[in-house]
């Protein structure tokens, strides 16, 4: 008996460890992932390479502590990484700089001297530690093409005048690049992001779809469910309440 | 729909954010869009929508001074991130990362889920395994467990190990504790494989012909250099992740990685030779049956990967693998994915386009799985005649050689094409088409109308690998091969046989002619 006392003390302990954590890890990877965006913009990196560093961010931080490494440094290597894996090769100087500039605006640019070649050595090695830790499985499927497909069909669905007042393609597009700011993007196949995306636009605009014998959804994408689609969804608006929080 | 109200009005409240204002939700999130979305791509800054907008707004001093402060903190670490990488590399047991089967690989949460039951969560699994003391475990056993071959030989007082509350049986297998067993046994360390002969030496990497202690088998031990100030080199990074979803008879198999900090090998099969000094050893005539079985084998493998939306690219007779029973394996998957095909190397070898299709030669930068089927004909005339059938050593002399045979195209032959500006720049001479019969006087009938139907201008016209192993040029090898598992060697069934090929070469002799010359197909 008691040691069962004893040990769900422990559990209840490891749990309120686990909440504190909980709320603060999220805030902290919203960050860094708004980090790796707008150096991504800067560096001139596309949607996808972009989309690759924040989803090799995301997938390191499932198995590895924030305690333990450094999440900028993490996401600096990210950026590099994804650079060679999408084939947009980014020189390490630049991603230094780039950072530099974010984190210190008014500041110069760093010498060339050893504080730099360290921080290139570190970038480097933590790439080595990110391909190690992710087992190189390094390529992945995103969302992206999905949703074209689907805007595609969803546009066929729709008259002309519907589809040129409202925004539709644009707000899906920028809700599925904001979604890679939360594990969110790693959790969900690429093809119920995509869906997600495009549902939460076209509920945004109230835009109704004609129904035939199934959901428009349905058609497009057969194996989603209503409630993956809520769960998604909801997940999405959490990153929105986030952005509130991480001013 | 009442949830759905709901939620709209959070979304429309946290759109709006702090901004007051009696905008309706879609002006507001049309407002902070419209930068977004006219150039997704390049826009500097607004690139993420909705988020950025008020980031941008009431962002201000705060969140950048705690983003200063993280960035000294990051700037301090280099020191410390060196200390736990060290700690990290000697750390094997936990993280050295070894092959393994990709059903077992988790996405790592289960990681945790084991770090954390192991303590206070009495496993249900333990108690029962506990009312059956009498069991022995076998290197079977830890075989099945691990998903190991079958022909592995656990290293001597591996099994004592082994009571039967060893946490390797008494719960789910997590995949850390699969990485721990897996080290425990020799994976992913350098000490498991001896070093032999070395086979060949590029910018990157070495290649070694070598022998693993766990199989005795012979293996090909890629050894990558790190010391480059680029980090892991990009071919090597996008090998790695496609070699370890690929399993398939007709593909090279990655055994094994090991990292140390200086360097990352790559361990693979070993085969004895390459398509290339094959040719060579049996005096550039292969035995046509060996043909049709080696071009079999090659559709198969480039099948299974076209099928997973994986391309070669760099097909070429020397980096098709043989091995004594015949078999035909795809190596050097370096360039696979590549978006861009590069003509020169890092080091500035030239990149081979004998085996490059014309329209990727005149800058089509639009293609998918045809781009391999091209250079599978080129294999195909290689193997039967004995040379190369366009070997040019500019793209100009390369289209020079493909369009004296096949005929320059005409708007009839390829549209488009006198379109091209490239096409027209080089304004080659009117040739008439060839017939492909005058050149391949060992192909019979249905051997040549494959070749032609490989030999296409236009991507979209060739045949693709599932139609061509089903051309009748294949009939004789019987229906079975079709629907072989993808695992299986077509050498598995018994009316599957190599010929003796009767100008073959001994191997001790080939061997030192050409132990310098071979497995360029390994290097980058």
């Amino acid at each position: 008996m008691s040691t069962q006392a004893s040990t769900s003390v422990a559990v209840n302990e490891a749990r309120g460890r686990r909440s504190t954590e909980d709320v603060e890890n999220p805030k902290i990877h919203f960050r860094v992932c708004r980090f790796i965006i707008e150096t991504g913009v800067k560096l001139g990196m596309r949607s996808v390479p972009m989309a690759t560093a924040c989803v090799l961010y995301h997938r390191f931080f499932q198995s590895a502590s924030l305690q333990v490494y450094e999440p900028y440094l993490v996401a600096m290597s990210a950026i590099y990484l994804a650079g060679k894996v999408e084939e947009q090769h980014l020189r390490t100087r630049d991603i230094i700089n780039v950072c530099h500039r974010y984190f210190h605006p008014d500041s110069e640019a760093l010498e060339l001297d050893g504080k730099f070649w360290e921080l290139r050595d570190s970038i480097v090695q933590c790439e080595l530690l990110i391909l190690r830790q992710l087992n190189f499985q390094v390529s992945f499927e995103h969302p992206h093409r999905y949703l074209l497909h689907y805007l595609l069909s969803v546009r066929s669905l729709l008259n002309r005048h519907a589809w040129s007042r409202t925004p539709i393609a644009e707000t899906a597009l920028a809700v599925l690049k904001d979604s890679y700011h939360g594990s969110v993007c790693v959790r969900h196949k690429p093809q119920h992001l995509a869906l997600t995306s495009l549902y939460l636009a076209l509920q945004t605009y109230g835009v109704q779809l004609p129904r035939g014998e199934r959901e428009w959804w349905q058609v497009v994408c057969a194996e989603i469910t209503k409630a993956q689609i809520e769960t998604i969804m909801s997940e999405l608006l959490q990153l929105y309440d986030m952005e509130a929080k991480c001013t | 729909m009442d949830r759905m109200r709901k939620i709209k009005r959070q979304l429309s409240l946290t759109l709006r954010g702090g901004n007051s204002g009696d905008k309706t939700m879609s002006e507001t999130i049309s407002s902070q869009d419209t930068g977004a979305h006219s150039d997704s791509e390049a826009m500097p800054v607004g690139g993420s929508g909705g988020l950025r907008g008020s980031v941008r707004g009431s962002g201000g001093s705060f969140s950048m001074h705690s983003l200063l402060q993280s960035y000294s903190s990051a700037l301090r670490r280099p020191r410390s991130l060196g200390r736990s990488l060290s700690s990290y590399l000697n750390h094997t047991t936990r993280l050295e990362i070894v092959h393994e089967d990709v059903k077992m690989g988790s996405d790592g949460e289960s990681d945790q889920a084991s770090a954390t039951s192991s303590d206070e969560v009495h496993s249900p699994v333990r108690v029962r395994l506990r009312n059956n003391p009498g069991r022995k475990i076998s290197s079977e056993d830890i075989n099945k467990r691990l998903s190991l071959p079958a022909d592995i030989r656990l290293p001597d007082g591996y099994l004592e190990k082994f009571s039967l509350n060893s946490p390797l049986f008494d719960k789910p297998l997590s995949r850390r504790l699969r990485r721990v067993s897996l080290s425990e046994i020799g994976f992913g360390k350098l000490e498991t494989y001896v070093k032999l002969d070395k086979l060949g030496e590029g910018t990157y990497a070495t290649v070694y012909k070598g022998r693993s202690k766990l199989t005795d088998n012979l293996v090909a031990l890629k050894e990558i250099r790190l010391e480059h100030e680029e980090g892991a080199p990009c071919t090597a990074i996008r090998e790695v992740s496609l070699l370890k979803d690929l399993k398939h008879a007709n593909i090279v198999t990655l055994h094994d990685i090991i990292h140390t900090q200086k360097s990352l090998t790559l361990v693979f099969e070993y085969l004895d030779k390459d398509l290339k000094q094959y040719l060579d050893d049996c005096g550039n005539s292969i035995h046509m049956h060996n043909v049709k079985l080696f071009l079999f084998q090659l559709l198969r493998g480039l099948n299974y990967c076209h099928r997973r939306k994986v391309l070669h690219r760099d097909l070429k007779p020397q980096n098709l693998l043989i091995n004594e029973r015949g078999e035909l394996k795809l190596a050097d998957f370096g360039l696979a994915r590549a978006k861009s095909i590069p003509t020169k190397t890092y080091s500035n070898e030239v990149v081979t386009l004998w085996y490059r299709p014309p329209d990727i030669l005149l800058g089509s930068t639009d293609y998918s799985t045809q781009i391999d089927m091209w250079g599978v004909g080129c294999i195909f005339y290689e193997m039967s005649t004995g040379r190369p059938l366009f070997p040019g050593s500019t793209v100009e002399e390369e289209l020079h050689f493909i369009f004296k045979l096949l005929g320059t195209p005409t708007e009839e032959t390829w549209p488009g094409i006198t379109s091209n500006e490239e096409f027209i720049s080089y304004n080659y001479p009117r040739y008439r088409p060839d017939s492909l019969h005058n050149h391949t006087p060992r192909l019979d009938n249905d051997g040549v109308d494959l070749l032609s139907k490989l030999l296409q201008f236009e991507g979209k016209k060739r045949i693709a690998a599932e139609e061509a192993m089903r051309h009748p040029y294949f009939h004789c090898l019987g229906e079975r091969t079709i629907t072989l598992p993808d695992t299986t060697s077509i050498f598995a069934l018994q009316e599957i046989q190599l010929e003796k090929e009767p100008g073959m070469r001994t191997n001790s002799l080939s061997e030192s002619v050409n132990s310098i010359s071979q497995r360029q197909s390994l290097l980058f």
